[in-house]
């Protein structure tokens, strides 16, 4: 257990992140070394101002309120994925700092039933979220279009947000303990607490770290680049 | 596959990277909420016409050698060779697009799928396999400009035709169309045929405009054929015009891709800032008519009438309300389409297909969306401006025998200014 942790848990993290960093941050630069089009893509009704065109591209981009319209089930569930998506990643915040605001205001005991809500509710929607998402390339034009690349996201998804569910509802290590040590890795003094390898859940922190190295490797070299290229993409319908 | 026919294919993709480009081949998440933005699409349920998978055949050889992923897994992506096979099928699904641009506007990234199409078509014919009938009128209409001596003296006897019969229907017999008139103000570019441009003649003549008839006729096969070298000399012919005679501004007749192409094409092609103004034939008939320079008779349409937006014009080009305003200004019973303007249904006849003979069934059947939305209205006359649009819709029109009447806008207008006829 101690290796496995070691490995996905330490060694891992840093591979991870650092792969991710500079794997973005060349993609950026090749998008912004790619010189632009002259020709104006821009549908219409636009917004005649810059301000009015950088509000529509927030709208279509966070909102995508045309595609709700002729898809709404497909969009509801993209939508709440990103949500949750966005809720999970600033609970895990806490593994950097304690939001300690937060648990001045609810005490501590609220703070856990609160993160325990919030995280529980997150994960579960990711989880049906991605389901469906699986579900849908089951058949039909959604079969016909998928390539391998969809199906391994959806599942190494999938078995990050399981994993992530497993600690959540079945684990009872407290977030102090995670972040000693996630905060052992960010002083580069890497520790895993023993709370964590002797518990039910240090396998599937294991896991869950795992496939997360896995997605942060992948990521700047995947579709998923569109949390990114979505925005500028949403600003040339608007010129 | 061999090594220089895939370098000379890939060197296409190469010199159309745009930075638009390459973020719609890397973006796309395969959502397929395109599917059913396309009258294709929804029409046949064929998968080579879902937008994601036109554009998804681009992203396969761009994958496998653009990116370095999708070199050591090309698996991963189904990333493969601009084979002839990859070819047969993209052939298949670009030139069947109209380019209406419906997949970009409910796609929640934007992605224009007719500007990855726009490589496709140059792909294809770097492969030599360009749609042969939209390659042929191209070069028809740059074979007229390069030897334009040779087809003056026909084009104008042409003009002096219809000069006739604007005498005619003016019943004024000083009432003219005039060429190569230097200091006019309007450059009036129509269509090859005379009902582009005796209609506007008559409106022109009525407003007292200073205009000038261009020798070249704006449609614009270069860009139907996805040759942009082309497309950009095609359009100089009647830009060059404009220049000479020092117009203040550039009319395109009732025409979609001609108005996108002159309005928002060009001076991203050539590179240079036009020195006028370019509109659409409609916004100065609007402008006439609200400005009181030409006057109708109300009401002069009592049957039910219906606009189609066609996508070059309304999506594409921006103009939805001056076309609806000149139909309420001539007629009593104006009912709109449902979805309309921005949403509208394309109507199947766009991106050149009917010029393309083995395109008919597949394009008449593609309009089906189109054909239920003119059937709810109960309309028994369409206006619409944009020539390849009321190719379409007479066709589906005659195919079912609805008894309809497709007309451009300024027929309309024509059909109710107060004219000895």
């Amino acid at each position: 257990m101690e290796t496995y942790l070691f490995l996905t848990s330490v060694v891992g993290v840093y591979i991870g992140i650092g792969v991710f960093v500079v794997g973005m941050a060349w993609r950026i630069y090749q998008w912004s070394t790619t010189p632009k089009s002259p020709v104006k893509l821009g549908l219409f009704p636009k917004p005649a101002t810059a301000t009015g065109r950088g509000a529509k591209m927030l709208k279509d981009t966070f909102i995508a309120p045309h595609s709700a319209r002729i898809e709404p089930v497909m969009w509801l569930f993209a939508f709440a994925f990103h949500v949750a998506a966005l809720a999970a990643f600033v609970g895990h915040g806490r593994l950097v700092v304690e939001y300690t605001p937060l648990v001045q205001l609810l005490g501590s005991d609220g703070m856990r039933t609160f993160a325990a809500w919030s995280g529980g509710t997150a994960g579960i929607v990711m989880m049906v979220a991605v389901l469906y998402w699986i579900a849908r390339r089951t058949y039909g034009p959604f079969k016909q279009l998928s390539v391998p690349e969809d199906y391994f996201l959806l599942f190494l998804l999938l078995g990050i947000i399981v994993m992530g569910n497993h600690m959540r509802f079945l684990g009872h290590v407290s977030a102090e303990t995670y972040r000693e040590w996630f905060q052992s890795l960010l002083v580069f003094r890497p520790v895993i607490p023993a709370e964590i390898s002797g518990s039910n859940v240090g396998w599937s922190l294991g896991t869950h770290m795992l496939f997360v190295n896995v997605l942060f490797v992948y990521f700047p070299f995947s579709k998923l680049v569109h949390t990114i290229g979505a925005f500028s993409a949403n600003l040339v319908r608007s010129e | 596959m061999e090594t220089q026919a895939i370098n000379t294919l890939t060197g296409v993709i190469d010199k159309k990277m745009t930075r638009q480009l390459k973020q719609y081949l890397d973006i796309c998440a395969r959502c397929a909420i395109c599917k059913d933005a396309c009258h294709q699409y929804v029409a046949t349920g064929d998968f080579t016409y879902l937008p994601a998978r036109r554009a998804e055949l681009i992203r396969q050889i761009y994958k496998k050698y653009f990116t370095k992923a999708g070199e050591f897994v090309p698996a991963l992506y189904e990333a493969r060779d601009p084979d002839e096979n990859l070819l047969d099928e993209l052939y298949e699904s670009t030139y069947a697009c109209t380019g209406c641009r419906r997949c970009m506007y409910y796609c929640p990234f934007s992605i224009d799928t007719a500007w990855i199409l726009s490589a496709a078509k140059a792909i294809l014919i770097a492969a030599g396999k360009g749609n042969e009938m939209l390659g042929q009128l191209a070069d028809a209409a740059l074979m007229k400009s390069d030897n334009f001596e040779m087809f003056k003296d026909v084009i104008i006897d042409g003009f002096k035709d219809v000069e006739g019969k604007l005498k005619e229907l003016t019943g004024d017999p000083s009432a003219e169309i005039p060429v190569d008139k230097e200091g006019a103000d309007v450059l009036y570019v129509a269509l090859a045929g005379a009902h582009s441009i005796l209609p506007a003649a008559a409106i022109f003549h009525e407003a007292g405009t200073n205009w000038t008839l261009s020798m070249f006729e704006s449609a614009n096969y270069g860009y139907f054929f996805g040759d942009a070298e082309k497309a950009r000399r095609i359009a100089d012919r009647f830009m060059d015009e404009a220049k000479r005679l020092g117009v203040k501004e550039v009319v395109i007749t009732e025409c979609g891709h001609a108005y996108r192409v002159a309005q928002f094409f060009h001076e991203a092609w050539s590179g240079e800032k036009h020195p006028f103004k370019v509109r659409h034939i409609l916004e100065v008939i609007d402008e006439y008519i609200k400005d009181g320079r030409i006057t109708l008779r109300p009401g002069a349409i009592t049957e039910p009438i219906t606009y189609h937006d066609p996508c070059q014009v309304g999506r594409n080009g921006g103009i939805f309300e001056q076309p609806r305003d000149i139909v309420r200004a001539v007629a009593t019973d104006f009912r709109d389409m449902t979805p309309n303007r921005a949403e509208q249904w394309c109507c199947g006849g766009g991106g050149g297909l009917v010029a393309i003979a083995e395109m008919e069934e597949f394009r008449l059947k593609s309009g089906a969306k189109k054909l239920e939305q003119i059937k709810a209205t109960g309309a028994r006359i369409i206006a619409s401006p944009c020539e390849n649009c009321r190719l379409q819709m007479e066709g589906l029109n005659d195919q079912l025998d609805l008894g309809i009447t497709v007309k451009p806008v300024m027929d309309l207008v024509l059909d109710a200014m107060d004219l000895p006829r």
